[in-house]
């Protein structure tokens, strides 16, 4: 019974969570939650691949040769469109939280949108220039 | 116009699973949702069970999700929906007593929580206690709630935790710390600063979309995150 109770309290979550109208706030903190995961799991990946150090220097520099193909320089690139929306939403947050940000938050979004654009663009260029 | 009603159904006694059921009515298009709710009960089945009470956004009674965002089903219009299918489900995160019934116990458990009355460590004065005009406005947006849990029931976060207090309760704090008459901030702000309080609070804002007194929510809870935070300095 317990347990019937708790998998349809889960289904009417998961319903709830899908099918509530999204607008521009919610889009923003459903991105910051993923990014923000994201940017977890890359931490364990960056350890992991970091471990390379401790078998020498000429299997360091092998792997390191790995991760300049095109397709990590790409996953790079879209790891730094992780970092940059989270970094920037979270100043957006800050100012939300503990400045007067809660009353112009949306016209705020717009410009961390712009500004993420812009920086992962830049980003872009400086990555793939010199390949 | 024609208009169809998805409406979410359940009644304990009869039913095991909740279902949902389209009902086609004609209505002018002037007709607010609450009424088509009122001509589906009246006219074609009276077992319909919904709260509402005065009809013109003052009660509270009659918050619901409509077409997936919660509101007064007597403030809003047939005509400011586009498609006219319409579906409507109780306002979620609580227990549905029946069909868009919910039991609100636990929206004003929490409301009681923040001591959602004036505190005051003075002599009770002969005539009114006075307050500037400066210090009422402080507090003009947030009295004008009327209880009707849009908000609270709109917050992924209370969604996925049910002890969290929740943008009513805690406006209803902010509403007496920022209360020039009342005695008790740091009382209530103790009860406030905590996980299952201010803290929880994402700044999703899908309390302020829903707010049919059009109150901006996250802009108060952050006043008093503010104010908790500078206690510490
Ligand atoms: S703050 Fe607005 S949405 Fe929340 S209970 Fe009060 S009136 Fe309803
Ligand atoms: S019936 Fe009173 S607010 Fe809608």
């Amino acid at each position: 019974m317990s347990l019937q109770n708790s998998t349809s309290k889960f289904n009417r979550w998961l319903d709830v969570m899908f099918r509530y109208r999204k607008h521009t706030g919610s889009w923003a903190w459903i991105l910051h939650r993923f990014t923000g995961i994201g940017l977890t799991l890359y931490i364990l990946v960056h350890i992991i691949a970091l471990t390379g150090l401790l078998k020498g220097e000429a299997a360091f520099n092998e792997e390191m040769k790995l991760f300049s193909s095109p397709v990590f320089l790409f996953a790079e690139w879209f790891l730094g469109i992780l970092v940059m929306f989270h970094a920037i939403n979270g100043i957006r947050i800050v100012l939300v939280d503990l400045g007067n940000g809660a009353r112009y938050h949306k016209q705020i979004l717009v410009f961390v949108y712009i500004l993420t654009v812009i920086l992962v663009a830049g980003m872009g260029y400086l990555i793939f220039a010199h390949v | 116009m024609k208009v169809t009603l998805n409406i979410r159904r359940f009644n304990p006694e009869k039913d095991e699973k909740p279902y949902r059921k389209d009902y086609e009515i004609d209505v002018p298009e002037t007709f607010r949702i609450l009424d088509c709710l009122d001509k589906v009960k009246w006219d074609i089945d009276g077992e319909l069970a919904y709260r509402r009470s005065c009809s013109h956004g003052i009660c509270g009674s009659d918050a619901m999700m409509i077409n997936g965002k919660n509101m007064l089903a007597c403030q809003v219009l047939v005509k400011d929906f586009k498609k006219k299918y319409i579906t409507i489900d109780p306002i979620p995160s609580l227990p549905v007593i029946k069909d868009l019934i919910v039991n609100m116990d636990s929206f004003f458990k929490k409301y009681e929580v923040v001591k959602p009355y004036l505190i005051s460590k003075e002599q009770p004065p002969v005539k009114e206690r006075l307050q500037s005009q400066a210090d009422r406005e402080l507090i003009d947006e947030a009295v004008n709630c009327i209880l009707c849990g849009a908000c609270s029931a709109s917050c992924p976060s209370l969604w996925s935790n049910e002890n969290y207090l929740g943008p009513a309760a805690m406006l209803k704090a902010y509403r007496f710390i920022f209360d020039s008459r009342d005695d008790a901030a740091d009382e209530r702000l103790d009860i406030v600063d905590t996980t299952d309080g201010l803290w929880r609070c994402h700044t999703i804002f899908n309390c302020v979309e829903v707010c049919p007194k059009e109150i901006n929510l996250t802009w108060h809870i952050s006043q008093m995150k503010k104010k908790c935070a500078m206690r510490e300095l």
